[in-house]
């Protein structure tokens, strides 16, 4: 694997920048799946949901290669039998309880017109999943201490946890609300509705007071929060159905001024892939990459490889339905 | 695993422990001449050992002013752990807030003191994890994924910065164990363990994966409200010890606050370490020498204030319930 790593950067270095997707990326991707059909977080490591999931995102839309078809289609197989009996998926293997990443292998799936069942039981359990902060303990709680508690926030809009029975965050709130968005009115249970107008409100409600997002607390002890990129990307992506309300625009003005100091590139990637989406101008991708992929070969991260393909992809809508109709396996 | 294992013990069972408060003006200074001498000084075994420097990364900081251990030491660390003959010295970390890690440690140019990145430092969020049962059930997490790199390291050094914390109280070696649970299973905060209670939590994560060895880096402090929005406090300082109890209760001393009532290191030290003064050896400068008093956030005036009462159960993870208004 690090001799394959060695030889694309190699051949980066005598390729042209445009040729960064297709002789970096591309290939990364395809020898860091694993035998079992997924991907680990990094080069080498076990494979788990979330980089399984961020692999198939960009190269299910990358390329009608029989070589990328049939890694998708390996991949897709081995995310499918990772779900649980109740319908979530697990962060990693080994753990008996769903979580967040829940969402992504709904929308890796659905994306792909594939596996409406799963996809069914996987919504069902998100809109069951509710966030720690609903419960009655919490309610009691949050009425006997109210306003004493450092952190300020309408505890009202509810999204989505990490892990089960925690708080909302802003990440995982918005990987369901990306899903919820896209799917079909026959997927779209009552509950899902309502699910997504709280979840959407809570976002709305833990903006940073200047624009943007952070893991989710934007005030503590009357001190306001910094924005960071990725919630900041994930929320607007979650929110693009209202580009015009002022919230989305001002979270837009911000992302676009710390483009130019993002030192990451998966930061760099989604930035980038969240203002086109809103048809704002970006500055060419490919030679910031390159510094950063020259630097640290961006730690041979999968989700962050998978990432910079989506981005540099021209024909992509990333995380839309690429296929009509739907396919059970 | 570290040698962790062995550790959990009473502290009328424990040896005294010493701790050295070494003094360094600046992060320009010879900072590995200075680290060497003080591990030298604690005989460490690290001939031909893998060895786990855990800093606290907490964000983007491009300017190291006080929010993350400054590279300058990890460097220095690094660098003395190798003269002394460590096979391999790797540093890892996983930001509760930041999931980004290329883009922290590129901002703090972690990469012109440690060299090239990749294979030396670990992004403990995303690393291969492995179930583990907790060797304590202070909360009721009873078990945890954690990070091959720290399952595999022969000796943890946790390596924190002199920092108040707005939900514990500090944040020192310790709290800064929380790095290592890994946000790919738990997430961006690792709010499973807030849930769990921070105290609670934290006894869990340490008697399970008990730091080997401490560094604290206090040559630049943070005081107010820490983690990340305090204001930086220069101190100048190096706090080294094998007794990750009583370095931090070392270190709160030298911050002008109280120990005993950091909820956290009192149960602490019923298993980890030494939390009374009259059980840790001061070496290199005195405590007096180089107290410098930090600010605390309204709700932990209590760390302060000489008559305050402790709370109705002693838990530190909401403070504000019970903390003296006044």
């Amino acid at each position: 694997m690090l001799g394959a790593l060695k030889i694309a950067t190699r051949r980066f270095k005598d390729a042209p920048s445009q040729a960064f997707r297709r002789e970096i990326c591309l290939p990364f991707l395809l020898e860091t799946q694993n035998s079992d059909g997924g991907w680990g977080n990094q080069l080498g490591l076990g494979t788990t949901v979330e980089p399984t999931c961020s692999a198939l995102l960009a190269l299910a839309s990358a390329s009608n290669s029989g070589e990328v078809t049939n890694s998708v289609g390996r991949g897709n197989d081995w995310l499918l039998a990772a779900q649980l009996p109740d319908g979530s998926w697990p962060a990693c293997l080994g753990q008996q309880a769903g979580c967040w990443v829940t969402s992504l292998a709904c929308l890796t799936l659905h994306t792909q017109g594939l596996a409406r069942s799963a996809v069914a039981r996987g919504v069902r359990w998100l809109c069951d999943a509710w966030p720690g902060e609903g419960k009655l303990w919490w309610r009691i709680r949050n009425r006997v201490f109210g306003e004493t508690f450092a952190v300020k926030q309408n505890h009202s809009f509810r999204g989505w946890s990490w892990t089960p029975g925690t708080s909302s965050w802003t990440e995982p709130t918005s990987y369901a609300l990306i899903l919820l968005r896209i799917l079909p009115e026959d997927l779209l249970l009552r509950s899902a509705v309502r699910r997504q107008r709280l979840g959407e409100a809570m976002l709305y409600d833990r903006m940073c007071s200047g624009g943007g997002w952070n893991c989710g607390n934007p005030m503590v002890y009357g001190v306001a929060g910094q924005p960071q990129v990725g919630p900041t990307v994930w929320a607007l992506l979650a929110l693009q159905d209202y580009p015009d309300r002022p919230e989305n625009q001002q979270s837009l003005d911000w992302l676009e001024c710390a483009y130019q100091h993002i030192r990451g590139p998966g930061s760099l990637a989604l930035a980038h892939l969240c203002l086109e989406t809103y048809g704002r101008p970006t500055p060419p991708l490919e030679p910031t990459l390159q510094s950063f992929f020259l630097n640290n070969q961006f730690f041979h991260s999968v989700p962050t490889m998978a990432w910079v393909l989506a981005a540099l992809n021209p024909t992509r809508k990333y995380l839309e339905p690429v296929r009509r109709g739907v396919t059970e396996r | 695993m570290s040698a962790s294992a062995n550790s959990l013990l009473p502290s009328f069972a424990r040896a005294p422990s010493r701790v050295a408060i070494q003094q360094a003006a600046s992060y320009q200074a010879d900072l590995s001449a200075v680290l060497f001498e003080a591990l030298r000084e604690f005989k460490l075994t690290v001939q031909g050992k893998v060895i786990l420097l855990k800093p606290n990364f907490v964000g983007l900081d491009s300017d190291n002013l006080a929010m993350n251990t400054h590279p300058a030491v990890v460097g220095a660390a690094r660098e003395s752990f190798l003269r002394l003959g460590a096979r391999r010295v790797i540093v890892g970390e996983g930001p509760a807030l930041e999931r980004d890690s290329e883009a922290i440690v590129e901002a703090m140019r972690l990469r012109e003191y440690i060299g090239r990145l990749p294979g030396t430092f670990v992004d403990l969020n995303v690393d291969e994890v492995h179930r583990v049962s907790l060797k304590t059930r202070a909360s009721r997490l009873k078990e945890l994924h954690l990070p091959q790199a720290v399952l595999q390291a022969d000796l943890v050094v946790s390596m924190p910065k002199l920092k108040t914390h707005h939900w514990a109280g500090v944040t020192l070696s310790l709290k800064n164990m929380f790095g290592i649970v890994p946000g790919c299973c738990y997430g961006w905060p690792k709010n499973i363990l807030h849930w769990a209670g921070i105290t609670q939590a934290l006894i869990d994560i340490n008697s399970t994966v008990r730091p080997d060895f401490v560094i604290v880096d206090g040559i630049v402090g943070m005081e107010g409200n820490g983690p990340i929005q305090g204001t930086p406090k220069a101190c100048g300082v190096l706090v080294v010890g094998d007794d990750p109890v009583a370095v931090d209760a070392t270190c709160v001393r030298l911050m002008d606050l109280v120990p005993d009532r950091i909820s956290y290191l009192v149960y602490a030290a019923s298993l980890l370490g030494h939390l009374k003064e009259e059980k840790i050896q001061q070496i290199g400068a005195s405590i007096d020498s180089v107290r410098t008093s930090f600010e605390v956030i309204d709700s932990f005036r209590y760390l302060r204030s000489p008559n305050w009462r402790k709370g109705w159960n002693g838990n530190c993870t909401d403070p504000t319930t019970y903390a003296p208004k006044n």
